[in-house]
């Protein structure tokens, strides 16, 4: 085995002592904390520093996983069967060995007592700010690199014992077979994978979507655009349904709204998310009431002053709390600069040339 | 005796010229009544050129531009059209890359001309013309001559190519929502910006409040225009307010004549009286009339439009289809200001330069007196130029002069064709040439008659709206004073110097015009119904009469017959 394939020898003692902070609420947090909580955890920080209602939740950083790796032996475990096992082929089935294997050492040790009282203590501060005793929350993994799909989250979890087991799985789900193949891939060790786990509430959608503070396409930053489907924001962002918009002009906040007919929402189920039929009566509806629209705009507006540049935002709306307390945020970045503008130009001058036809 | 062509080179022959095109049309709009000799030159040389210049350099697929002739001091004109399917393509490849800069920088381009005709102004402006010697005056002259040129250049350059993509977006508004440029929701959709010849009658609005502030209101109302700068002269705060004024007409608006298209009238720098008449407007409007409340209206009408618009074509189609709007809308904006950057300026310094050889001439016994110059033509003018005294151009300046006036009396035919052919063709062949121009400026829509509506006059929108009011036919500039407060405006045409009087009357009958018409745009602007292409409105109609104006139908009524 290549020594490359290795993580250095001492670099399971890097960084911060043995009892340092490995823990933090999300206000803690910002995108200054990218490496140590993963993007998706210092993203969250970062929107709640610049005033943006986020799930309530908090971040177990990388020095969490090493703690665990350390004073469980499962770092050494998965180091020494990677030395031994591990050839250095693309091979997917010794790819999928590894992973069981790997998986299976993390998943076998206990969490260390004092961690696991930090990490309850924690989840119970949650519930009794929610003000819901087994509050149910999303375990969610936060990569420093974002890897989308190669590692797990859970949803729905409830209870301090279920969550010492998620947190514990999700460290494992860094060891998917496809996690290690992308590493493999990269010239990335195999055996050590430090990420950052998200514990927060679970948003009862029930509505979701997107924000752009421009108009992709024409570039008018004069103008917002929300657009939404009842359930999860995941049939909006993966453009699969057509949803509902809403363009509202910055200075004047006038609203030019278009309702379709919606057919399927993306919702949870036990195991993850699902695509289901949208009720009958609830197909031609607005999802979002103008109070909610002018409250979106309104943030996005602030959000787009803070950064500066236009923004790419997810929101969600929950099903139980009331207005506002029930417009959360998941999501900022800059928007991708769609510039039509070029396409457009040509376009109106080939209809003008076909004009003299 | 002979008389010299006025137009050496460009003079209708009849003959020849039917032989070249079987219609030639009178350019009403600008050329009656007839032009003077010395305006009819420039105009039929540089206005000639500038169309061929601006079609050519945007290398427009299907025509090369127009050609013009001078007859009895009318402009006549015809296509010049590209005949072979080749040329056509080769045509369309270039201009795909000459149209773009009116897509995507229209504010650069305009903005880089303005620039270079202020500059040039400029330099033709700084010679002291009382002191000048002969030649310099000379000089001053063959400066204005391409100055000229160069205006008539910019000008079509930038016609050609903003109202080529208003004919676009008008046919697609006629195909995508079934609205075409005669419907009021167009209308809103092109008026209600600012512009620089506005903001001339906004400072004139402003002047008539504060001659009101400064107790001057009487005087103002109960003196004639003329007499007004004498009577202001007698006191000290009339003095304060003519000192503002004159600032004013030397840094903003002097540069100006009542009649656009010709020379032989004073600009307001020499008389302000069209200044004074238009402030004794607003003051006849009262004390509530708010001029930025209009436009402030028409803004509104225009973004609900955009609206309306924009909510009825579909998400994929949003962005080009605004892009195309703002386009569009250039075309609107710069159809009202470039009168005040480029026609009316230059020809107000072609007469300032006219005027300077004029005197000296005068004073030299060349002719009788200085405004005589506009009976002679330039090479007439290079003739007598560094020694006025050795020439005795009297017995010319007579015989134009008596021919100028035969011209007046006489009047121009609208349209001269060949023998078995008729305005239905001619006007066929203009539509088919999809020359933007002559869509839009020179044809016009076609009034529909709808009988059941049993109107007096059929036109077409130029403006939406209902008025009711008493008719005022006005044929001439002077006439311009008589108009109440309330009246309807009935004339051939109207001018950017009469955009004053928008803002006192209820409506506008036109007898020919089309949505780039001057009356349609400042209809537009200060929200009154124009109705237009109505061919026979000054003859039907008699001032005093009681009009009903629909611009909606396109229909007029005379009330009491």
């Amino acid at each position: 085995m290549d020594a490359l394939r290795l993580s250095g020898a001492g670099r399971h003692h890097e960084g911060k002592p043995m009892g340092g902070k490995w823990i933090y609420w999300f206000g803690e947090l910002g995108k200054e904390a990218y490496d140590s909580v993963g993007k998706k955890c210092a993203n969250l920080g970062e929107l709640t520093k610049i005033g943006l209602r986020v799930p309530p939740g908090f971040a177990i950083s990388v020095d969490g996983y090493r703690i665990f790796m350390e004073e469980t032996g499962a770092g050494e475990e998965i180091k020494e069967y990677v030395r031994r096992e591990f050839k250095d082929t693309k091979d997917v089935a010794q790819e999928l060995e590894a992973s069981k294997v790997i998986r299976s050492i993390i998943e076998g040790k206990e969490m260390p007592s004092e961690m696991q009282e930090e990490l309850i203590a924690h989840y119970k501060k949650l519930c009794e700010e929610c003000q819901q005793a087994d509050l149910s929350v999303a375990v969610r993994s936060s990569g420093a690199v974002s890897m989308p799909g190669q590692m797990e989250s859970y949803l729905n979890v409830k209870g301090a014992q279920e969550v010492v087991k998620k947190v514990i799985q999700v460290w494992g789900s860094a060891f998917t077979a496809r996690a290690i193949s992308f590493r493999f891939q990269q010239g990335l060790p195999i055996d050590w994978a430090p990420i950052g786990v998200a514990v927060l509430k679970m948003v009862s959608a029930k509505c979701a979507g997107v924000v752009l503070t421009v108009i992709p396409t024409t570039g008018d930053t004069s103008k917002i655009i929300i657009e939404g489907n009842w359930g999860l924001g995941e049939s909006v962002v993966s453009g699969e349904v057509n949803p509902d918009s809403y363009i509202v002009d910055k200075e004047t906040l006038d609203v030019e709204r278009t309702v379709v007919e919606k057919t399927k929402m993306v919702v949870y189920n036990n195991k993850g998310t699902i695509l289901v039929d949208i009720p009958e009566e609830k197909k031609r509806l607005s999802i979002l009431v103008e109070e909610e629209v002018q409250e979106i705009a309104r943030i996005c507006k602030e959000v787009e002053k803070h950064y500066g540049v236009p923004q790419d935002i997810e929101w969600v709306i929950d099903l139980d709390l009331p207005f506002p307390k029930n417009l959360f945020f998941v999501q900022a970045r800059p928007a991708k600069s769609v510039q039509k503008k070029e396409n457009d130009a040509d376009y109106i001058i080939d209809l003008m040339t076909r004009l003299f036809k | 005796m002979k008389v010299y062509d006025v137009v050496p080179g460009l003079e209708f022959n009849e003959e020849d010229d039917l032989q070249q095109s079987p219609a030639w049309f009178l350019d009403a709009t600008h050329s009656v009544p007839p032009w003077t000799p010395m305006f009819g030159w420039f105009w039929i040389n540089f206005c000639r050129h500038g169309m061929q210049y601006g079609a050519e350099t945007l290398s427009l697929p299907t025509v090369k531009g127009w050609d013009w002739r001078f007859k009895d001091g009318g402009g006549y004109l015809c296509l010049l059209f590209v005949d072979s399917d080749k040329e056509k393509e080769e045509r369309q490849k270039k201009f795909r890359e000459a149209i773009r800069p009116f897509v995507d920088n229209y504010d650069g381009l305009w903005g880089g001309y303005v620039k270079e005709m202020l500059k040039r102004y400029d330099q033709v402006k700084a010679l002291n013309l009382d002191t000048a010697t002969n030649i310099q005056l000379l000089e001053n002259f063959e400066q204005v001559i391409n100055t000229c040129r160069r205006m008539w250049e910019i000008h079509m350059h930038m016609m050609y190519g903003t109202y080529t993509p208003y004919v676009l977006f008008e046919q697609l508004c006629k195909q995508m929502l079934n609205i075409d440029d005669t419907h009021p929701t167009f209308q809103k959709l092109v008026s209600g910006f600012d512009n620089e010849s506005f903001r001339v009658d906004r400072r004139l609005w402003e002047f008539s409040k504060k001659a009101k502030d400064m107790g001057l209101q009487d005087l103002f109302m109960e003196t004639p225009a003329k007499q007004i700068k004498a009577k202001l002269e007698t006191s000290d705060k009339g003095k304060t307010f003519l000192k503002e004024f004159d600032q004013f007409l030397d840094k903003e608006a002097g540069w100006r004549m009542e009649r656009m298209a010709e020379i032989n009238v004073p600009t307001w720098q020499e008389d302000p009286t069209p200044g004074f008449e238009t402030i004794k407007l607003y003051m006849k409007k009262g004390g509530d009339f708010d001029l930025d409340e209009d436009r402030k209206k028409a803004e509104r009408e225009r973004k609900e439009a955009e609206k309306e618009v924009l909510a009825k074509v579909t998400q994929e189609q949003k962005g080009w289809f605004s892009m195309l709007l703002k386009v569009a809308q250039n075309c609107s904006r710069f159809s009202e200001e470039h009168n005040h950057y480029l026609d009316l300026y230059t020809h107000a310094l072609i007469r300032r330069s006219c005027m300077g050889l004029g005197k000296r001439w005068a004073k030299a016994g060349t002719i009788h007196q200085p405004e005589d110059i506009f009976f002679l033509i330039p090479d007439e003018v290079r003739r007598a130029g560094i020694n006025p005294d050795k020439f005795n151009l009297k017995p010319l300046v007579e015989r134009r002069k008596k021919e100028w006036q035969e011209w007046g009396q006489r009047g121009n035919p609208p349209a001269i064709m060949k023998e078995g052919f008729t305005l239905d063709q001619a006007i066929g062949g203009l539509v088919q040439s999809l020359d933007p121009i002559a869509l839009k400026v020179v044809v016009g829509s076609m009034p529909v008659v709808r009988t059941e509506l049993k109107a007096d006059l059929y036109g077409t929108c130029g403006s939406p709206g209902v008025a009711e009011g008493i008719a005022r036919v006005i044929s001439r500039d002077e006439d311009l004073p008589q108009i109440q407060k309330g009246d309807i405006l009935v004339s051939a045409s109207t001018s950017p110097a009469w955009t004053p009087v928008f803002s006192l009357i209820n409506g506008v009958v036109v007898d020919r015009g089309a949505s780039l018409s001057h009356a349609a745009i400042v209809g537009r602007e200060y929200g009154i119904p124009v109705v237009m292409n109505v061919f026979e409105g000054t003859t039907k109609i008699k001032s005093g009469q009681r009009i009903r104006v629909d611009a909606n139908m396109g229909a007029v009524y005379i009330l009491d017959k």
